[in-house]
Formats: C-alpha cells, structure tokens, sequence
C-alpha cells in the first residue's frame, strides 16, 4: 500500500514544486551580484572594477548595458561616475581622473558600486576599503645568482611606513598562465628576497617578465609590479625545416607512400571496371553494325 | 534447369504490379521521413541544444547510426564478395540482396554524420583543406572510395539482367522503365566476350570489395583506437569492429530475405536451406564476435588502468542491461537458436537475426556513449545533463527517418531490380535450390 501511495506522491510533490518553481522564477526578479575590484598596474595606475552577474543554471552570466555609480566614502558618499558594463558585465573607473577621495578614520578609501535595478533585474551593491601601497621590485645578479628582492610602502596619516607580515607572490608568466615562481613574505622593513631559478626558458634573446602581486589583498587589492630583463634561457621555437609529423603542416612520408599506393591500387581496379563497361559498350555497338550490315545483305 | 522464362515469369511480376499493400508500407515510411524531416528543421534552427549532445559527450545516437550502417554495408561487401569468388553454390538467390545491403547501407551511414556536424558549412572544409594524418580524412577517403566501389560492383552484377528485362518482351512496365533498362544494359548481348569481359571486371571488383570493405570499416575503427579514450583506446578494434559489422550484415541479410520471401513469395527459391547456412554463418561470426568482446574487456578490467576501471564500472551499473543484452543475450541466443537442429526453423532463425541486430546497434551505442561520459578530466559543471546523455525525441526522430529511408530504398530498388539475378540463377537447377 505504501509503495502503490508513494509513486503518486511523489509524482505529485514533482509537479507541484516544479510548478510553483516556475511560476516564481517567472516572475521574480533577476537577483544581481556586485563584485568591486580594485587595481593598481606597473605604472602606478589604479583603477575601480565593478562585474555585474547574475547565476542561472549554476553559471554566472554576465549582465551587460547596466548602469553601475561609483562613489568615494560609504557614510558621506561623493558620486565619482556613471559607466555602463560592457559584454563581460564589467565596468571599469579610472581612479587618476578623480583627485582627492574620501578617507574614513583608519586611512583607508572606501569605494562603493552600486546598481539601482531596472524592472527586471534587481540592485545591488558592493563596498571595499582599500590602502594605496607603492610596490618596489629591484632585481640583482650577483656571483650568476639571480635576486627578486621586493618591497612594499603604504601611508598612514601622511607618511609612508614599510608593509609587513604580508605575502607578495612572483610569477612568470607563460603560454597559457601565470607560472609561480615563489612567494615573499615582507619583513618589518618591509623587504623580501627570493632567489630567481636559473632554469626557465625565455624567448628567443632570453627576455623574461617577472611579476611580483599583492591580489585580492583585503587591504590593497590587486597590486602588480613587472619588469622583463634577459634572465631566462635563450629558447628556440622554430620547426626544423621538412620536419614531419602527425601534427605538422606536411604529412609524414611513409603516410603519404602508403595511402597513394592504397588509393591508386584501389583507383585502377575501379578503372579496370570501367574500362571493361567502355569495352561491353564499343562491342555492343560493333555487334549491333554487324547485325544492321548482315540484315542489308 | 530453371530457363530464363520461367525465371521472368516467377520474378518479374514484383517489377510489373505494387500493390496496395506496397503503397500502404511506403506511405508509412514516408511518414516516418516527414517527421524526420520536421526534426532537422527544428535542429537546424535552434542548433545541436535540441539533441541531447553536450560539451562533453559529443557524439551520441548520430554517430552509432553511422557506425551501424556503415558496419551493415560493409558486411554486405564482404559476403557478396566472399559468396561471387568462392563459387558458393547456394548464393545465387541471396547475393543480390547482400549487394543491395551494401549499396543502400553506405548511402543512408554518411547522412548521419551530416545531422551529427553542427556547423554544416565548413563541411567542405575536409575536402578544401585535408590533413593526410587525420583519421576523420581518411575516413572521408574511405567512404568515397567504397561508394564508388560498392555501386560499381553492383551495377556489374545488374547488367546482365538489364539486358535481360531490356530483351523480355512480355515484360508489363511503364516505357521509361523499359528505355531505363536499355539504357543500363549498355547493348550488352551476351556474347562470349562480352561474358568474359564482365566476369573479369566482376571478379577484380569482387577481390576489391572485400579489401577495401575491411580497410574502410578498420579505418572508422582507428577513428575511436588511435584517440587515448577509455574504452577506445585498443589494438583489437580494427578487427573487432570488421567481424561486429559482419556480424550485424549477415542478420540483417537473413532478415532481408525473410522479408522479400514472405512478401514477393520467393518460397521456391530462399529455401531453408539458405536460412540455414547464413544461420551457422551468424553462428560462426557470434562465436569470434564474443571472443574479441571478451578478449577487449578482459585486459581492459585485467590492466585496472583508473579510466578503464571507472568505464567498465559504469557498464556494469549504468548500462548493465544494455551491456547484457548486447554482449551476452545478443551473442549467446542466437547461437543457442542455430547450434541445435531442432530450432532451426525458418522463424527461429530470423528471430536470432533480430535479436543479434539489435544487439549489435546497442554494442555501437556502449561503446560510443559511455566512454564519452567517461572524461579524463574532471569538468567544471558538473550538471547531470552535462554528463548523462540521454537522445531527444529529434535524434529518435532522425534515427527512424534513417530506418523509414533505409527501408524505402529497398522497397524502390525491388521495382527496378529483380532481388534475385535472373542471370545468375538461369544455370541453376531447381533441385538443387529446393533442397
């Protein structure tokens, strides 16, 4: 009894979630999330990023063509601007257009996204503190030793003091992604070193770009330093001239010999059938002259 | 001996007169083709979304299609081929089929892969732009290569018989029928030469056949092989995959001949006997057949490779009846049916024919479908949708629009084509074919 009342139940408890899903889903609104970034590149550009999305299907898709404010302070707001997010649902503040930004009681800048909704999406919004950091990096070679030594300043109220405690990661980066090469943890003067490995390939000449970040740093963001010097081997990439292989332009030799015979084996029999259809046909004709000469006679 | 008269007489009249019975099957197919089509609208329109192929299993009921009915052709090549060389004395009222079996396989395969490509029009491209070292190359080498072939055997083996319905004058069909026929004969006579000329030509495409009928189908073989796939991945499918076609093909010939013996009433002519034979051939093949499978499984489980593991695993979970059925129920039954005298029966035999059939098409989708299911890397997503292919109603619809065509092509043919060669069957005796 039970298992004849759990089927229907069961089909029935289907539906009806199934139906009240949809019903809801098809007219709630689309619930946004806001995500800030803040960046700061090699040459000491700093920039505010804001990525709109959305989650369908377990998948974040992009919300793009919304209008996203960016403001300075999160009490006291000043509105910077006004951008609109592109295809990635991204969109980007340059901070070097901007002067002075608000700064709250422990020196940090707030930053604040926001999106005000339309009919169909939702708002949302998203807040970050952020300390500017200068970050240094001197590369040395001394006795074929190859020395990342990087170092890390921030302000606080007006002066520059040594960041420590904190980790900077190094990267080089390679074909598909970043290759970590170490990390450096910064001592109270807010230095570290780290000893380049020898053994990496760089290009042609041995150009190799180190990076050293701070990233997603609760304090400073994504902060980037680079510099491309010859440290690496010298590497070439050049295909041997008639090199052949299964994934080079020109086939291997002993493919080409074997499919031509195969082909043209296979081919001149075919002919072979052909010819002798061309053969019947001509008889055919011959035969049918004769029987046409024999009939005049 | 049977004189070409009475041979007119007994099997022309399915060329001369369709019944209503005939139009009725045919509309049927007909049908079954529009919802096809109806189905390669949709799927055209919205995209592959409509199937039930994803990012990570790619191929599904398109592709097993296409190896099926490439594998049906490609035994037909081979028992033709085997049957006209070796002079085997009761082929003559079954070769036609086995050559029409061939030809209307290797026609209806391809368009599978047509519905499988989802941007058509770089098609061309694999002619435009060819890489001699990809397998997908030469498989389209391959399969141009056979049709030519195939089509040319065929058309050698009906020449003698155009010329023959060409030349019957009580022959009752429609004048284009007749100026076809002409047309097709070439003026063939008859004559010695011209005998001598046509049997050569017939042997040398007989011999060609067979070689490029195993060439063909161990290329579409090395498609999967020659990939790092679990389940895939295997010396043994080249051969495997030849005698699995020939195991399917000699099936399906049995069915074939079931089927134009009970509606074109050929009961004096596919006797028993010919049952029989392609029975202890089903039988023979089954046997070598479910020795490859077990030999390809049994190293697979044996090595405890982590993929071949994980793959045979699912085999015997998520597809343990389809992996019975088609490695045990479609090896073994048929076997059983043939291998004792008492069951042999016209019925008996063309029942394991089924039954072997269908197994074979669902070997093609166990080997196809959960190996794609089995990928090397873990996805990101991982939607049950993603990893669980399950075919749409449009790849269902498809499939049958394939069979529906298949299954008209024949019906066509045995208006134009007598099933049986006329001229084969002149020297025959007609005790020797009642035995």
């Amino acid at each position: 009894m039970k298992r004849k009342l759990a089927l229907p139940l069961l089909l029935l408890s289907l539906f009806s979630s199934g139906a009240i899903d949809s019903y809801s889903q098809g007219n709630a609104k689309i619930n946004p999330s806001v995500q800030l970034q803040y960046f700061k590149d090699n040459e000491e550009n700093s920039i505010l990023k804001t990525t709109l999305t959305y989650s369908k299907n377990r998948m974040e898709l992009p919300l793009k063509g919304m209008k996203i404010i960016f403001y300075s302070g999160a009490e006291k707001k000043a509105r910077l601007s006004e951008i609109t997010t592109d295809d990635k649902g991204a969109a980007v503040y340059n901070l070097n257009q901007g002067s002075d930004f608000l700064i709250n009681n422990n020196g940090f800048w707030p930053f604040a996204a926001e999106f005000s909704g339309n009919d169909t999406v939702g708002s949302g919004i998203s807040v970050i503190l952020i300390k500017d950091v200068t970050l240094n990096m001197i590369l040395t070679e001394k006795d074929s030793i190859k020395t990342i030594m990087v170092n890390a300043k921030k302000k606080e109220k007006g002066k520059e003091v040594p960041v420590s405690g904190e980790t900077v990661t190094l990267y080089v980066p390679r074909m598909f992604s970043f290759l970590p090469i170490g990390e450096a943890k910064l001592d109270e003067s807010g230095s570290a070193s780290v000893e380049f490995p020898s053994s990496l390939p760089g290009d042609k000449e041995g150009n190799i770009t180190i990076l050293a970040r701070f990233e997603e740093h609760p304090e400073f963001g994504n902060v980037e330093k680079k510099s491309t010097l010859k440290w690496g081997l010298p590497s070439t990439y050049a295909v041997p001239a008639g090199h052949r292989a299964l994934w080079t332009k020109t086939a291997p030799k002993w493919m080409i010999y074997t499919l031509s015979i195969l082909l043209s084996g296979v081919w001149g029999h075919y002919l072979f059938a052909i010819i002798s259809l061309i053969r019947i046909r001509i008889l055919a004709k011959k035969h049918k002259v004769e029987k046409k000469e024999l009939f005049i006679k | 001996m049977l004189t070409e008269k009475q041979l007119l007489q007994d099997l022309t009249p399915e060329i001369e007169r369709t019944g209503i019975r005939w139009y009725l099957t045919f509309l049927i197919f007909f049908l079954i083709f529009c919802v096809g089509i109806y189905a390669l609208v949709q799927q055209i329109m919205k995209g592959h979304i409509v199937t039930g192929m994803r990012d990570n299993v790619v191929w599904g009921l398109y592709i097993v299609n296409f190896i099926f009915f490439m594998g049906l052709s490609y035994a037909g090549a081979l028992l033709s081929g085997v049957l006209h060389l070796f002079h085997t004395g009761w082929r003559k009222p079954v070769i036609r089929m086995a050559e029409l079996l061939t030809v209307i396989s290797l026609v209806i395969g391809p368009f599978f892969i047509f519905f499988c490509i989802g941007r058509l029009d770089r098609l061309p491209f694999l002619i435009m732009y060819p890489r001699i070292q990809s397998p997908i190359t030469w498989d389209v080498i391959a399969i141009s290569t056979d049709l030519v072939g195939c089509f040319l055997y065929l058309y050698l083996s009906l020449i003698e018989d155009f010329a023959i319905l060409r030349d019957y004058s009580d022959l009752q069909v429609k004048p284009w029928k007749k100026k076809l026929y002409k047309f097709l004969a070439l003026g063939y006579t008859g004559n010695e030469k011209e005998k001598k000329i046509l049997s050569n030509a017939r042997n040398v495409m007989a011999a060609m056949i067979i070689a490029i009928a195993i060439i063909v189908y161990s290329v579409l073989a090395w498609i999967f092989g020659v990939t790092l796939q679990p389940g895939w991945h295997s010396t043994i499918f080249g051969p495997y995959f030849v005698i699995a076609a020939v195991f399917s093909g000699t099936g399906l010939l049995i069915i074939l001949m079931y089927i134009y013996r009970k509606v074109y009433h050929l009961e004096e002519y596919i006797t028993k006997r010919h049952f029989v034979n392609l029975g202890v051939l089903l039988t023979i093949i089954a046997a070598f057949y479910g020795y490859f499978t077990f030999s390809d499984y049994l190293t697979k489980w044996y090595g405890s490779i982590k993929m071949d593991s994980m793959l045979i695993d699912k085999l015997f979970h998520d597809y343990f009846s389809l992996f019975i059925f088609a490695n045990y129920i479609g090896i073994l039954l048929p076997c059983i049916i043939i291998a004792f005298p008492r069951f042999r029966s016209i019925r008996s035999i063309t029942i394991a024919a089924v039954i072997a059939v269908t197994a074979l098409w669902v070997n093609r989708y166990i080997i196809v479908i959960p190996t794609l299911e089995t990928p090397f890397l873990p996805i990101q997503d991982t939607r049950p949708d993603w990893i669980r292919y399950s075919p749409t109603w449009i790849e269902w619809a498809l499939t049958l629009a394939g069979i529906s065509v298949y299954g008209m092509l024949f019906m066509l043919v045995s208006k134009i084509a007598p099933i049986i060669s006329i001229s084969e069957m002149k020297q025959e005796d007609k005790i020797e074919i009642m035995k």
